[in-house]
């Protein structure tokens, strides 16, 4: 029997104590929205909930907890990613620990982030899966980052750790970035020979070779699913035959965002406030055409010219985007944030994974300022009444499409 | 106008030039030719009228290839050192707008003996307490995704001129203009962006080797570097004109404003020596 598709918790920890008139009072959700806005008797205890919401998904059988890093901005409150693994570490005991990723750009010596993902190894007993992240737009402005060489610098970041982990120290590492003379981090990670890599990408070829090349899993930075995460799926197995590998479902995830309820109606219901606080704010910045979107563009130039021009070719810049979404339908057809009872979530994912078989799901299930209750509620309901069956079929799905992987087992990915 | 590409010890270095006589070199901006307009405008071609004007097009923009290694403004410095080798210039007079001010000031602190006069138009590259450079960045980002307004207010007058409409339109663009505006962005990002941000704090104290004769050229309301930058640059220079304003102008003069702008770059250059 193959094995089934993974299923993990990301939380993005959004900031949920913003007035309704957010969105008319201010023009972005993201690096310039004024911190005078934090209300720090309201805030007492955030952090708390949301590591304890991360806490049940591992008790509610959740393959595993996804934290990303953010900085300067409602959408996401972790500038230190592992500080909050750090607690998982000490409040679960089975998931794995997905940090996806730290942003090596942003630190000066990345042999830092070798040291705290193999310490955070050590304190999970081997339950780190190492996500390593250049950044985009925001980090231009609010960590003075220069897009354009910034690339360069992130791979040559992920070489070093890597090497940091697998070649004995101590080691003079002549990096054009990064020269160190004595690379010897003590500890060393617990896995073997070091917790899985995972990268995120969605528009660049050259992420997708490195990503091949060195055996990594491949995360699809892109909220919204339809053709074009087929296609994804579809472009990375061509680069992976290019270097003599091949697809596998669990060389590649991708996030979803959902709320199960009992019935789609009452799903609705109780999701509405979460996903358009979600959509409208948190969004702000990012994926939403109004006010000015940071993520991507010739302000942020770090992809090459020649790709800039692919993409204007191709592209359609009033084409809406996930935070434009205007109602109900909208919202469905973006295929982003799936909403409904556990027949509609269980067919919904399925019809994803059918046409884009990835090994990963990565599912944000708190949207926004949803509260407490209503977000346990739509966890438990997941782990409970759709991941059976999700697991079961998907099993049957990859063992179909994937036969070699019935008498290899679960390749593992390095 | 030609243009042509020039091999520089194998990096390929796009050269537009027109006219005959001295020659002139020209280092461009954001809003120029090479970083949006593929030739020779009517600022530039007012100048070849008088002069031989050799304008280079920066590290990766319109047909010159990115440096492979270093872009720190000491590697600009050197490439175009490289440049100038290759095009047998011994010595010339050097004009720069905005980035390529900076880049010219840079050369006349480091090699005075090959810079007969040096002329800053809007140039960055000082460190002003309190009078930052415009984030250009942030205004790339359009608003509603379309939206170019706020950009073309920094490099121009405001953002309804002809010009800034001209060559900073809402929406899709011309495919080439706006693949050299990004050009321009990227090569920004690699040499302009750290330390932040289109300074070097050195270049004050440098200023005092550059004894050519000089001239600088501000909009009245340059909205991407502020004037006290030019007037830095006035009280730095130890042979200068002073500061020139030319009124109801923005940051691009040369695209906005030509015939005042090439008119006191002509009278100055062909002042009795």
């Amino acid at each position: 029997m193959a094995s089934p598709v993974q299923l993990y918790c990301w939380h993005f920890m959004s900031y949920p104590y913003l007035a309704p008139d957010f969105d008319e009072t201010n023009d972005t959700g993201w690096v310039t929205v004024p911190n005078s806005l934090w209300d720090r008797d309201k805030a007492r205890g955030l952090y708390q909930q949301y590591i304890d919401q991360l806490a049940y998904a591992d008790e509610i059988g959740f393959d595993g907890m996804v934290l990303n890093e953010h900085h300067q901005t409602i959408y996401g409150l972790g500038p230190s990613p592992n500080l909050v693994a750090a607690a998982l570490t000490q409040k679960t005991r089975n998931g794995k620990i997905i940090i996806l990723g730290n942003l090596l750009p942003l630190h000066m010596n990345p042999l830092r982030v070798a040291e705290e993902y193999a310490m955070l190894d050590n304190m999970s007993d081997g339950r780190i899966i190492a996500g390593f992240a250049p950044g985009s737009g925001p980090e231009t402005f609010n960590y003075n980052i220069a897009s354009a060489p910034s690339r360069e610098q992130f791979w040559e970041a992920v070489d070093l750790i890597r090497r940091a982990w697998t070649q004995p120290g101590p080691f003079n590492y002549e990096g054009k970035n990064y020269p160190l003379r004595y690379v010897n981090p003590w500890p060393q990670p617990t896995q073997r020979p070091h917790p899985p890599i995972w990268i995120p990408g969605a528009r660049s070829k050259d992420t997708l070779v490195q990503i091949a090349k060195h055996g990594y899993c491949y995360f699809l930075s892109s909220r919204s699913h339809g053709k074009e995460t087929a296609k994804s799926v579809n472009q990375f197995a061509k680069v992976l035959e290019q270097y003599g590998s091949s697809y596998r479902p669990n060389r590649m995830g991708i996030l979803m965002s959902c709320y199960v309820g009992e019935t789609d109606k009452q799903a609705q219901e109780e999701a509405k406030d979460g996903i358009w606080y979600f959509l409208k704010n948190c969004l702000k910045g990012h994926q939403r055409r109004e006010g000015r979107q940071l993520t991507f563009g010739p302000g942020v130039p770090y992809i090459p010219s020649d790709e800039f021009r692919d993409y204007l070719k191709f592209s359609d810049p009033t084409v809406p985007l996930l935070g434009d979404t205007q109602d109900w339908d909208d919202l469905q057809r973006s295929q982003s944030i799936i909403v409904g009872s556990p027949d509609t979530v269980y067919q919904r994912f399925m019809e994803i994974l059918e046409h884009a078989p990835v090994g990963h799901l990565l599912i944000q299930f708190h949207l926004g300022n949803m509260k407490d209750e209503l977000t346990r509620k739509s966890m438990r309901l997941f782990a409970t009444e759709v991941a059976p069956r999700l697991r079961e079929a998907s099993a049957k799905q990859f063992g179909r499409d994937f036969p070699e992987i019935e008498t290899t087992g679960l390749e593992t990915v390095k | 106008m030609t243009l042509r590409v020039l091999d520089v010890r194998g990096r390929k270095v796009a050269i537009a030039e027109a006219g005959q006589g001295r020659p002139v070199v020209y280092l461009h901006g954001f809003a120029d030719v090479h970083a949006v307009a593929a030739d020779f405008q009517p600022f530039h071609q007012a100048l070849a009228e008088k002069f031989h004007l050799i304008a280079p097009a920066h590290p990766g923009l319109n047909g010159s290839d990115e440096l492979s290694d270093g872009w720190s403004i000491n590697d600009i410095a050197f490439h175009y050192l490289e440049v100038f080798d290759a095009l047998g210039l011994e010595q010339f007079d050097l004009i720069g707008h905005c980035v390529g001010g900076w880049i010219a000031a840079e050369l006349a602190v480091r090699h005075p003996e090959r810079i007969r006069s040096l002329t800053l138009i809007g140039a960055c590259g000082l460190f002003v307490a309190g009078q930052p450079t415009a984030d250009i960045f942030m205004h790339a980002q359009p608003e509603r995704g379309v939206d170019y307004a706020t950009l073309r207010n920094l490099l121009f007058s405001g953002s309804n001129s002809a010009a800034a409409l001209r060559w900073y339109p809402n929406g899709r663009g011309d495919l080439d203009e706006e693949t050299r505006r990004y050009q321009m962005l990227r090569f920004g990002s690699f040499m302009g962006f750290r330390p932040p941000y289109f300074y070097d704090r050195a270049l004050v104290d440098r200023l005092h080797r550059a004894r050519m004769p000089s001239l600088v050229l501000w909009g009245e309301s340059d909205h991407m570097v502020p004037s006290t930058h030019g007037a830095a640059y006035a009280n730095g220079l130890p042979v200068c004109s002073g500061l020139k304003i030319i009124p109801g102008a923005g940051h691009a003069i040369p695209l906005e404003f030509p015939a005042p702008t090439a008119n006191e770059c002509i009278s100055f250059l062909a002042r009795p020596s």
